[in-house]
């Protein structure tokens, strides 16, 4: 293979995985934009959808995505009782206690698919998992390409949402000033609570469509896709639901171009130093709005 | 102050006389003292200054490093724990320098980043760590005949730093730096109109943090006597260490020392109902905390004494 051919297929892969990453960071970002909660807990919710899919296929013997059909309502139906259970109730407490209390949620949901499902590593086995498609010398795995189109489909139907609907129009005002929605008569408690069901929703939905990528294990994986999607979200600008698109794709393309060109044992260490970098230059994101500094 | 001077020289006596009555169970007992003195040197940034870091693991591990690598060399502990000291020191200035211009959720994120970076740095700097498999602390010195690999001896280590670390914020909640950590945990723009420089005060904060959970990260490297980087640099114990100190009482003297006792307690007791699981706990903890108590179990008694003691003095 040619150099430039090489780097197609990096930047192939680097977009794809970006993809991934800013389907995982969408729900995060969305919580954060209204509810300016950072979501401990959205990693785990990522895990709790793979495991969905992964009993679901276990049990049933379908294909893991169908489980879609049960994943999703259940999601958002599971991330508004969380929020009126626990969050509702320390809206006007200090920023830190909704951090922390996402915090011993996200203990809570793995430790609790440690307990029931056991801590083993689990996937699905599924023909296409493996499958590739090639386009000019540039291989691209097909469950990338779907989880793309699951990301392009999700956001479009988040964009949809917030700006055709009038749902979503009292969700845009409740972002942008909880009081002044209020006085205009948006129920900003109910607001809060379809908003972290969505941003549930959106982390189940990353969590089926990865698993026939990757292995589930109950712990340590819902700290590395929370922390994924923290700098997929901060890379793209916070509270933006469009950059995120961009932050995942950034941070897929660093990662891969970074371990194909230097060192690849520091794949990781890579998106997290772009992250430090960007926090600190340039803490609206890449391409966010808000020009206030933190 | 007297109070405080009370509590610690109950500590030193009960510590004194526990292994004699208990020799059996003094593994948990360092655990406790552990944590207890991690959450404390913790507490001086978070509570104190108010600047939730979820990456302390960091100088668990660079403490733990330190002495292992320092005694296949040759240096003994008492001359590498003063170098971890110094080594956090410096790695928290760096850090600070660079993270402290940002603020509240900002900054607990950029601590997640730099946490995960150095556990990156240990696994793969083989020549340095003995990477992923981690190293061994094969010999340690026997000073005055004392063998250090014993659970006795390590137990009066462990000891000595939990009541050292918590004799250094007794110190510090009395003198004027310690009033500068809270006036810049307040309110940042006050302080800077009253003359101080927030940043600084901040890094003073993280560096004396940092010096003093090395040190416990020495001993824990002594305890383990095998260090391996997933564990030691691992997100689940920053996480650990901030929640005893909030569970226990942020910005009080004898909060994180409880939450210790509860939380290593709690884990034992429920070590064998949920196995491997036993985070679970400090989940449901938390929350409870956050809802219920958000000023954790030892500030809320701090506030009802407070209350009653003004309202007694109000009625005569």
């Amino acid at each position: 293979m040619t150099d430039w051919v090489i780097l197609l297929q990096n930047l192939a892969n680097g977009v794809l995985m970006g993809g991934v990453y800013a389907l995982v960071g969408v729900g995060l970002t969305l919580v954060f934009g209204v509810m300016r909660t950072i979501n401990f807990a959205h990693g785990d919710f990522v895990v709790l959808g793979m495991y969905a899919a992964v009993l679901f296929n276990a049990l049933l013997g379908f294909d893991p995505y169908l489980s879609l059909v049960i994943a999703v309502p259940v999601g958002f139906l599971t991330g508004m009782l969380v929020e009126r259970l626990v969050l509702a109730r320390i809206v006007d407490a200090p920023p830190e206690s909704a951090l922390l209390a996402t915090l011993g949620i996200s203990l809570i949901i793995g430790n609790a698919i440690l307990l029931t499902v056991g801590g083993e590593p689990r996937s699905v086995q599924v023909a296409y998992a493996s499958t590739t498609i090639s386009i000019g010398g540039v291989h691209v795995s097909m469950v990338l390409l779907v989880a793309g189109a699951a990301t392009v489909a999700a956001i479009a139907g988040l964009y949809a949402l917030l700006h055709r609907t009038e749902i979503g129009r009292a969700i845009r005002a409740t972002a942008e000033n909880r009081l002044g929605a209020e006085l205009v008569g948006i129920d900003t408690r109910a607001i809060h609570a379809i908003v972290f069901g969505l941003g549930t929703m959106l982390a189940v939905v990353a969590g089926v469509t990865l698993i026939p990528l990757l292995f589930a294990t109950p712990t340590n994986m819902g700290a590395v896709f929370t922390l994924k999607a923290f700098v997929v979200t901060v890379l793209g600008g916070l509270g933006s639901v469009g950059a995120a698109i961009a932050g995942g794709i950034v941070l897929g393309v660093v990662e891969v171009l970074g371990a194909s060109y230097l060192a690849s044992e520091y794949r990781e260490a890579y998106g997290l130093a772009a992250f430090l970098l960007i926090l600190l230059f340039r803490p609206e994101g890449l391409f966010g709005r808000t020009v206030k500094r933190v | 102050m007297t109070t405080h001077l009370v509590g610690l020289g109950v500590l030193v006596v009960v510590g004194a006389v526990y292994p004699l009555v208990f020799p059996g169970a003094l593994t948990i007992a360092i655990a406790v003292l552990l944590f207890a003195g991690w959450a404390t040197a913790w507490d001086v940034l978070g509570g104190w200054n108010g600047q939730v870091s979820l990456g302390h693991a960091s100088f668990v591990g660079l403490g733990a490093y330190v002495v292992a690598i320092g005694a296949s060399h040759g240096i003994a502990p008492w001359w590498a724990l003063p170098l971890a000291a110094v080594a956090a020191a410096v790695l928290a200035y760096g850090w600070g320098w660079t993270t402290f211009r940002l603020r509240g959720p900002y900054f607990s994120l950029s601590t997640i980043a730099v946490a995960e970076i150095l556990r990156l740095i240990a696994i793969n700097e083989g020549w340095l760590t003995g990477g992923a498999t981690g190293v061994f602390i094969a010999t340690l010195p026997e000073p005055f005949g004392i063998d250090l690999f014993s659970r006795t001896a390590q137990f009066y280590l462990a000891l000595a730093f939990a009541a050292g670390v918590i004799a250094t914020v007794i110190v510090v909640s009395r003198i004027r730096f310690g009033y500068q950590l809270r006036a810049v945990r307040e309110d940042e723009e006050a302080a800077m109109a009253a003359g101080l420089d927030p940043t600084g005060v901040k890094l003073r904060a993280f560096m004396l943090s940092a010096a003093l959970t090395a040190v416990g990260g020495g001993l824990y490297g002594m305890v383990l006597a095998f260090i391996e980087p997933h564990v030691i640099f691992s997100l689940l114990l920053s996480v650990q260490i901030a929640l005893t100190s909030i569970i226990g009482g942020r910005g009080t003297v004898w909060g994180p020392a409880v939450g210790a006792l509860i939380l290593v307690g709690a884990g034992e007791a429920f070590r064998t109902t949920f196995a491997q699981a036993n985070l679970l706990i400090y989940g449901v903890l938390i929350l409870a905390v956050v809802l219920f108590v958000p000023r954790g179990i030892v500030g809320e008694l701090v506030r009802r004494h407070v209350r009653r003691r003004y309202a007694r003095r109000a009625q005569s």
